[in-house]
């Protein structure tokens, strides 16, 4: 159920304790060699129970493991001037990526030493009546990713353009950068801090407060929410929700036709604020 | 350690970690009485000596100016290093015929000092000495993590090490049935180690002999470690495993009659090579008792974790388990309440009603902590409802018991495809959450009552504040759903856990971030940064606001909301923790860990009050039970394990499940134990009984003994077959109905 990794227990990870399909492959006979030797390992290792498929994965793993590991080398070799790869080199280009990818957790007395440090503190007291205890806003998701653009704006020529001044909303959340529902998440973590992260779709104000959220799915398709939020605001239903939707369908449509739609998107993106 | 690691760049990573438990004094892994000061003086000296003399042989003079200068030495004395000095470091060096070595002397001492024999006054300067050694020899031969495994440098002739191992075992064949029992509890750290030794020293052909003819004759429930073990061959495969290091460096304890030892001693110590005794002087503790050995059955159940038993004195700390007081709160009594509870049903009198569980005594309970011990959030009006709630719920509690069984209702997660890696229910069973492999997080509503989430800032400038149903208001209908997913994690999530107030949600997952999410607003609030491996559980403490995780890292932290660093690290295992749990009076935290063990720590100052083995394989569940007093675990070896926390002892062990024990849940009064299991069953077992049984007996707590009377059969009360489900969740409803969770597998 958890995997763990192959050198601290042996369950491997891929196969977990579950009970996956017994092998049912072919005869060794007809496998290839390196599929033979890869049973050969897990049986070694203990893994009596695992689907086939765990043995195309491990393959997999080698393989790019020791292609890696070859091409660093022969950039090392390359760069000390050596007309041929030799032992040194691979061993630099596992001790290099040994300390890259697979790094290991920091060993038990550096631990101790650091949780000693850390316990000797007093638990802080807890202040009361302090509404919802968050880290600061610094150290939260709660803080929006997206600033809207000013509501005066030059009406632009093209005829399938947005003519509505207020539907700039929409213009900024057309981006081609059509964030998928995990996005603001990656947003999240890449932005560290200080780059406000989405929280809600507030059509006038910026700052949110922490408090409310609405599910990330209205924030992200950009297009259905920019409707979304001229929906809810009830000033502007009428013939220009038609107007809006049309245009939208249509910017989707025409999103291929190119390079004069994306120039015209550089220039509506963010105004100086 | 990381000043070694890190070739002395921090200052303060010279201090020597302080072993564990610091009540080290005596040590010495030969158990000899606590050595007298001159007797450290003068392993002082000959070591402080030892190094002057590498130092010089090595021309490094400076160095040898600075650490005179540094030791206070007036002049230098011409004497031979590393002579027999009885603590850790002699016993170090005295193997070492070839003290021209360098490098071997230079691994005596680091690893003497690293493997913590020597007493507590010493460890600064050893430290310092070695902090110098590293920086003069400027890591050319000593790589970071060669020093550590250097304490593994030549105990002697690669090619007799069999011999030596089967002398030993020659000899343990022929004492008297009583010790032998305990003596053989030898086998299988020396075998380790001495493999070890080989492979460290690139003797892989004796290694791998060596490894061939003695590793059938372990035990059984080491085998798993004995096929890591076959799979590492050479010294560069030494370096990578964190649990091997930590094996190495912490020693195996041996709890052995003064007797057996005797023995023992005896016969190591008369014949002419005697390796093995100086790798039991620098590798094994052995924590020799006063009174009757102990037989194989009691030894069994005691062993079987990675680092031995544990030490007497790692249980010996007053843990306080009894739980805190209820408030008291005023119930406004309806007149539908029933008068069973007071005479007086009137709805105009209030009286305070009394928590079910709680004392009534006003005295303050001698075992369980002070209300301030930790700070704990004040309680707000919506608690208090809360709490009202929960009172009346627990008037209309069924009582069981072995002739009423609890009924079940399973939660049965269909389409995982093996992907449900976590469940959780709120306290009132109003909610379940389930974390899964695809990194999603989602939430159901168990009660005909649709999630709905809090409507965005413009709506609620809109609503009438003033009104009663103020809180419906601000609950948008349009987002009514029967259940919510949460995205954020970017790995499988591996723990959730509501807060006891139902506005949060915890979420840990394999990206080693630990999320807090909104339950009104369903979104992420904040990511907790600290654990960078996997963490594989998280909890709530039962008043909210603290929560503890548990991960790869081997290290388990104690979180505020309100904080993003950790406010306790609890660091001590040896393996992954794999479970972690607060106590209901949220002072301590227990973990369980793939090193087999459990810890309790205390959530005041970090220290490890308790250390529990028994278990043969990495524990994947705990809990304790509604009085606190006891603990239950459950690991991959089926067994489920019972602990009295106050004494620190094993009190029972639940045989009867076939596979990983992943749930486990006391109901709520503490009547009945119920535990599920991979190998699709849910069992009831006779709590009250089991821990009845304990009361009677009379503790041998001074030497930690009990005889486990296998009752695992009267016990057992159910078992509940489910068809293909795996059950990785339990729960009690206020009014003791099971709910279990689990997802289908087809397979």
């Amino acid at each position: 159920m958890r995997p763990a990794r192959p050198d601290v227990t042996s369950s491997a990870g891929l196969v977990g304790g579950e009970k996956g399909t017994t092998v049912k492959m072919a005869s060794p006979k007809t496998l290839p060699k390196d599929a033979q030797v890869m049973i050969q390992i897990l049986k070694d290792m203990g893994i009596t129970e695992y689907e086939p498929r765990v043995i195309n994965q491990m393959l997999e793993f080698t393989y790019r493991y020791v292609t890696t590991i070859i091409e660093d080398a022969k950039i090392y070799a390359t760069h000390a001037k050596k007309s041929s790869v030799d032992a040194d080199d691979i061993r630099l280009a596992i001790q290099c990526r040994m300390d890259q990818s697979f790094t290991s957790p920091p060993p038990r007395d550096f631990l101790l030493e650091v949780a000693r440090q850390k316990n000797q503190t007093p638990l802080p007291l807890i202040k009361p009546y302090a509404g919802p205890r968050l880290p600061p806003d610094r150290y939260c998701l709660t803080a929006p990713n997206y600033r809207l653009k000013s509501l005066q704006k030059k009406v632009s020529s093209s005829a399938g353009r947005i003519t509505v001044p207020r539907l700039s909303v929409g213009a900024v959340s057309s981006r081609p950068s059509t964030p998928t529902l995990g996005t603001p998440a990656v947003q999240t973590m890449g932005s560290k801090v200080g780059t406000p992260v989405s929280l809600t779709g507030q059509r006038f104000t910026v700052q949110i407060p922490s408090s409310q959220a609405p599910s990330v799915k209205t924030a992200t398709p950009s297009t259905p929410g920019a409707v979304q939020n001229v929906l809810i605001n009830p000033s502007l239903i009428g013939s220009k929700n038609i107007l809006i939707t049309t245009n939208m369908v249509s910017q989707n449509s025409s999103s291929d036709s190119g390079s004069l739609k994306r120039k015209h998107e550089d220039d509506d993106d963010y105004d100086a604020l | 350690m990381a000043a070694v690691q890190d070739g002395g760049s921090e200052p303060e990573g010279e201090k020597e970690p302080q072993p564990e438990l610091p009540s080290d004094g005596s040590s010495a892994p030969a158990a000899t009485p606590a050595s007298k000061p001159e007797e450290q003086q003068q392993q002082q000296q000959q070591t402080l000596l030892a190094v002057l003399q590498f130092l010089k042989r090595n021309k490094l003079i400076e160095s040898v100016d600075a650490l005179r200068r540094e030791a206070g030495l007036a002049d230098e004395p011409d004497e031979a290093p590393g002579s027999e000095a009885g603590g850790g470091v002699g016993g170090a060096a005295a193997g070492s015929a070839d003290s021209a070595d360098a490098s071997a002397l230079l691994s005596r001492v680091a690893g003497a000092a690293q493997s913590g024999a020597a007493s507590a006054p010493c460890n600064i300067s050893f430290s310092s000495i070695v902090l110098f050694i590293v920086l003069s020899v400027g890591g050319e031969d000593q790589p970071d993590v060669s020093v550590v495994l250097s304490a593994y440098s030549q105990q002697g002739d690669p090619s007799l090490y069999q011999v030596y191992y089967s002398g030993l075992k020659k000899f343990i064949e022929s004492v008297l049935d009583c010790h032998r029992a305990e003596l053989s509890q030898l086998f299988y750290p020396l075998f380790v180690h001495m493999y070890l030794e080989l492979v460290y020293n690139n003797h892989e052909s004796e290694a791998k002999a060596f490894f061939e003819k003695f590793s059938g004759d372990q035990e059984c429930y080491y085998q798993d470690d004995l096929r890591v073990l076959s799979g590492l061959t050479k010294k560069e495969h030494m370096k990578g495993n964190e649990t091997l290091l930590d094996f190495r460096t912490s020693k195996f304890v041996l709890r052995i009659s003064r007797d057996s030892y005797q023995l023992l001693k005896r016969h190591l110590q008369e014949r002419q090579n005697n390796q093995i005794w100086n790798i039991i002087q620098e590798h094994l503790y052995i924590d020799i008792f006063d009174g009757m050995p102990r037989s194989k059955s009691q030894i069994d159940s005691m062993s079987g974790s990675l680092a031995g038993e544990a030490r007497r004195e790692a249980n010996k700390a007053k843990v306080f388990y009894g739980l805190l007081k209820e408030p008291e709160i005023e119930v406004p009594l309806d007149d539908e309440d029933e008068e069973a509870e007071n005479e007086e049903g009137k709805p105009k009198k209030k009286k305070p009603k009394k928590d079910s569980m709680g004392s009534k005594s006003k005295k303050q309970d001698p075992n369980a902590p002070q209300q301030n011990r930790i700070p704990l959030p004040e309680l707000k009006d919506s608690d208090k409802l809360d709490k009202i709630m929960y009172m009346k719920e627990a008037t209309k509690r069924i009582r069981l018991g072995p002739e009423t069984l609890p009924s079940i209702c399973f939660y049965t997660f269909l389409n995982v495809y093996q992907g449900l890696t976590a469940v959780d229910f709120t306290d009132d069973s109003s909610l379940i959450a389930g974390g899964f492999a695809d990194s999603t997080v989602r939430v159901w509503s168990v009660t005909p009552k649709k999630l709905r989430k809090v409507k965005s800032a413009a709506d609620l400038s809109l609503i009438d504040k003033e009104s009663d149903d103020v809180l419906e208001r601000i609950m948008d209908e349009k987002t009514a759903s029967e259940s919510k997913i949460l995205y954020g994690h970017s790995g499988p999530v591996y723990g959730v856990s509501f807060s006891p107030d139902r506005n949060y949600l915890l979420s840990s997952s394999e990206d080693g971030t630990v999320r807090l999410w909104s339950l009104q607003t369903f979104t992420c609030l904040v990511a907790y940064k600290g654990h960078n491996y996997p963490v594989w559980d998280t909890q709530f403490s039962p008043y909210g606001y603290y929560f503890v995780s548990g991960g790869h890292d081997r290290v388990a932290r104690l979180w505020a909301t309100d904080h993003y660093q950790p406010l306790r690290m609890f660091a001590g295992h040896l393996g992954d923790i794999t479970c972690t749990r607060f106590h209901p009076n949220s002072n301590y935290v227990a973990t369980g860990s793939a090193d087999r063990t459990i810890r309790l720590w205390d959530v005041l100052n970090g220290h490890c009050v308790r250390v529990f083995t028994g278990h043969k394989g990495p524990i994947h569940s705990l809990a304790f039970s509604p009085n606190g007093k006891y603990l239950a675990s459950g690991s991959t070896d089926g067994r489920v394990l019972l602990w009295d926390l106050g004494h620190g002892l094993m009190i029972g062990e639940l045989k009867g499940h076939t596979d990983t024990v992943y749930a486990l849940k006391f109901s709520r009064d503490g009547e009945i134990l119920a535990s599920g299991s991979m190998d699709n069953t849910v069992r009831l077992w006779d709590a009250f009984k089991a821990f009845d049984d304990v009361e009677t007996d009379d503790f041998t707590a001074a030497t930690g003994h009990i005889h486990l009377p296998d009752n695992s059969q009267e016990l057992l009360l159910g078992t509940y077959l489910t068809k293909a489900t795996p059950v990785i969740h339990l729960h009690f409803t206020r009014r003791n109905l099971l709910l279990a969770a689990g997802s289908y597998n087809s397979q």
